[in-house]
């Protein structure tokens, strides 16, 4: 009987959209006794004669004597026809409760808001926040619905997988558009360099069908997978209100449960407790249908992917010859390569740094230096018993002399710094002693001794020397004296030791590099500079 | 032809035969536009394979998302099949990243290479450009003695230029045959050198498509309702959508 409420409202609609059906009441009605009556009235029959069984039931127990054999019946009677009602009344309240607040909030304007404001509402809602704040820190609330909540969490767990499925197909979608068309496009290019243009042009055709999977690819999973998550993610912010709603009604009813029972009490009782169960109930249905969907739509997606690999593979397929290894790729390659490079045009045409300065390179004749004895642990302990903490240095890298009085050094070994100059005043150079010999090195090879860092630092060492090596390897002196014309130049005596920083100037000219002596900075012409290697 | 009066608009004599410089232009031409293929492919290329990278990593987070979240916990299935695409994006983005690597080893690698040689060329055709200035200007000055009259400094004069004309003339000579034997050679090394990049390609994309194409084919079969085709599936979803509205919870759109 209670379903009538809804359908009544529906039974308007359609008979409004048949005005056919309508016209043949009416005329049947005219044709019809007077006193028939109209459908409204009709449907609502029942309700009156629902509502007015108690009243009859309860005037006839009322004058039934207490002891007259069928008072029992009668009471049990009409305790069931209240019943009923009162059946009637929740199940109505708890569809006006849903549907008072289903309705859309945006479609409240702020004026309507504001005009909800009134002394009844704040109280209401000040109400409920300290009641929150209550549960927050005294713990569970006393009206506890296990059912719910588990309904509530598989609610929101559901909601986050299909947003967020949502989001992630979507993104894996665009990059697959991206990445697809884009490696054809490469597979074309290369083609392309690699044949000549009359020969073998029937490839380009298939290679263009394997464009159109992707595509079929993009609309299939709009239909299959995004469009249906897509719709039910917008579902998912109705119960949601209703839920807050609840929570508003579970609130309300705790304040009251403290105090004692009066109408306002059962009021809050009812409301929570009808719209608990409505939403228990709808939501078991909702959680399990948006299940199914989600799965239905995951599996769409694992189908398409599958079809759309093969049909990639087809494509791609129709194009390999004879495969090839690996190895003899890069033979290949490296003989063609070879070849080219030494067709004479590049050859003698190669524009790098080191041939240009290769000339002042030639003369040099290979040092063979001689076999110096390497630092031994007691040479060490010598070194750290007779020096102190300030004085001991260690080697960055290997050091090979170059000069008189320059001495070898394998990276890591212990030196103690004697002077910090060198016999010409230059102060990168110092004067070391190893334990077993002294002699000079320049002052940029050794950082100071501290054995507790030792591993760190040369770990972190080792990786700046690779990154500098092909820098340092080579420093610089000035073969004829220069003279800085400004301020963006640096003077260079002769045979002045600079360490390069740039091997060109800001525009990109190679004749000017960037040098560094002495803690000036300044460029200098690169063809009066010099090579000196430290192999 | 002193009585022209324009003498700056008197064309350059022409030195060079015109069919020399028309094959030089082709050639260079053809080069040149090599070296733009080149490198446009290898911006190209290295856009492509990172834009598999960024497809495989975007597989690998929808399985990752779902399987974080609560939802698998309670249910079996889900998790079940949560689990097994998983493993499935996992393995495709390792295979995705196997095969950029193939990529990058034999065919952008080669491509910087081949790349590596134009600079040089660029040079020597500059050289080439350079000797001929040189060239123009030294047969200038040598037409312009032997227009003079015959007097002895004159003749003298006329001598030494023709003595320094010969060895800038060979030298243009030279650079410009070497140039113009070796251009086509390395015009036509270029099919021997890409045609094996270009065999690595294609078999590494299919290899990894046929690879992909057995691990979802794999997937498919483990979900569980494998027998529905998408028509099924997408009217089931519909289906269970108007079902979804028509719960009063729901909200009216």
């Amino acid at each position: 009987i209670a379903q009538h409420h809804i359908p009544k409202k529906q039974l308007k609609v359609e008979v409004i959209l048949e005005p056919h059906e309508v016209s043949l009441l009416w005329q049947c009605s005219k044709f019809c006794k007077p006193n028939l009556l109209d459908m409204g009235s009709l449907m609502i029959k029942p309700i009156q004669r629902v509502m007015k069984y108690p009243l009859l039931l309860c005037e006839l127990r009322n004058s039934t004597p207490p002891s007259h054999p069928d008072y029992r019946a009668l009471d049990d009677a009409f305790a069931a026809v209240k019943d009923i009602n009162v059946n009637i009344n929740e199940l109505k309240r708890r569809k006006d409760l849903v549907l008072k607040y289903k309705k859309n909030d945006e479609d409240e304007s702020l004026k309507d808001k504001l005009s909800k404001l009134n002394i009844h509402s704040i109280s209401k809602k000040s109400k409920r926040v300290t009641n929150h704040l209550k549960i927050l820190t005294r713990g569970e609330s006393q009206v506890k619905d296990n059912t719910f909540n588990r309904e509530e969490k598989l609610f929101r767990s559901l909601e986050k997988t299909v947003r967020h499925c949502v989001k992630n197909i979507s993104l894996c979608l665009q990059h697959i558009q991206d990445a697809m068309p884009l490696a054809l496009q490469s597979v074309m290019d290369l083609q392309e360099i690699s044949h000549n243009k009359d020969d073998e042009m029937g490839y380009s055709g298939t290679l263009s069908n394997a464009l159109n999977p992707c595509h079929d690819f993009a609309s299939h999973l709009q239909r299959l997978t995004l469009t249906p998550l897509s719709a039910l993610l917008s579902l998912f912010p109705g119960p949601h209100k209703l839920i807050q709603k609840r929570y508003d009604k579970l609130l309300d009813y705790n304040s009251y449960l403290q105090r004692s029972a009066g109408d306002e009490s059962d009021l809050a009782k009812k409301e929570y407790e009808a719209l608990n169960a409505q939403l228990v109930e709808e939501l078991q249905a909702f959680n399990q249908a948006a299940r199914r969907i989600l799965s239905n739509c995951l599996c769409s997606f694992i189908t398409l992917l599958r079809d759309l690999m093969l049909s990639a593979q087809q494509a791609y397929s129709t194009l390999v010859p004879v495969p090839l290894l690996i190895s003899s790729i890069s033979e290949i390659q490296n003989r063609v390569l070879e070849e080219v490079q030494n067709l004479n045009c590049v050859k003698d045409n190669s524009a790098t740094f080191i041939e240009r300065k290769l000339s002042f390179e030639k003369k040099k004749p290979v040092q063979i230096l001689p076999e110096m004895p390497r630092q031994t642990d007691v040479h060490r302990s010598k070194l750290l018993s007779t020096y102190s903490a300030e004085e001991l240095y260690q080697a960055k890298r290997k050091c090979n002399a170059t000069q008189e009085y320059d001495i070898n050094l394998l990276e890591g070994e212990l030196v103690a710094v004697i002077e910090q100059r060198d016999p010409l005043g230059s102060t990168s150079r110092w004067l070391v002693d190893t334990g077993n010999v002294k002699g000079y090195v320049y002052s940029s090879f050794l950082k100071p001794y501290n054995p507790a860092k030792m591993h760190r630092m040369d770990a972190e060492n080792r990786f700046c020397d690779d990154d500098f090596e092909n820098i340092s390897l080579f420093i610089f002196y000035a073969v004829h004296a220069f003279q800085a014309r400004s301020d963006q130049e640096l003077s260079l005596q002769e045979y002045q030791r600079v360490h390069i920083l740039r091997f060109c100037d800001l525009s990109g000219n190679k004749e000017w590099w960037l040098a560094e002596a002495q803690g000036q900075k300044g460029y200098v012409p690169a063809n009066y500079l010099g090579k000196m290697t430290y192999a | 032809m002193s009585w022209i009066p324009f003498k700056i608009g008197q064309p350059k004599k022409q030195i060079v035969p015109k069919t020399v410089e028309r094959d030089f232009e082709r050639e260079y031409g053809k080069l040149q536009q090599l070296e733009e293929q080149t490198r446009r492919l290898q911006k190209d290329m290295k856009k492509s394979t990172d834009a598999d990278l960024a497809l495989s990593k975007s597989a690998v987070k929808i399985s990752v998302d779902l399987l974080s979240n609560p939802l698998c916990e309670q249910d079996q299935d889900l998790l079940n099949m949560v689990t097994a695409l998983d493993t499935a994006m996992k393995r495709m983005d390792a295979f995705n990243q196997e095969k950029v690597n193939q990529i990058q080893k034999t065919v952008i690698e080669p491509l910087k290479k081949f790349g590596s040689v134009f600079p040089s060329l660029n040079m020597a055709v500059k050289r080439r450009e350079q000797a001929l200035q040189d060239y123009r200007r030294l047969q200038a000055k040598v037409e312009k003695y032997e227009e003079k009259e015959k007097t002895g400094p004159v003749l003298a004069k006329l001598h030494q230029a023709r003595e320094e004309l010969r060895p800038v003339r060979e030298d243009f000579e030279a650079k410009n045959r070497q140039l113009l034997e070796e251009m086509p050679r390395f015009y036509g090394s270029r099919l021997d050198y890409f045609q094996p990049s270009f065999e690595s390609l294609i078999r590494a994309q299919v290899v990894y498509y046929s690879e992909m194409h057995k691990i979802f084919g794999d997937l498919t079969q483990q979900l569980d309702q494998p027998g529905h085709s998408d028509e099924q599936r997408e009217r089931e979803n519909e289906a269970k959508l108007s079902e979804l509205r028509a719960l009063s919870i729901v909200a009216d759109d």
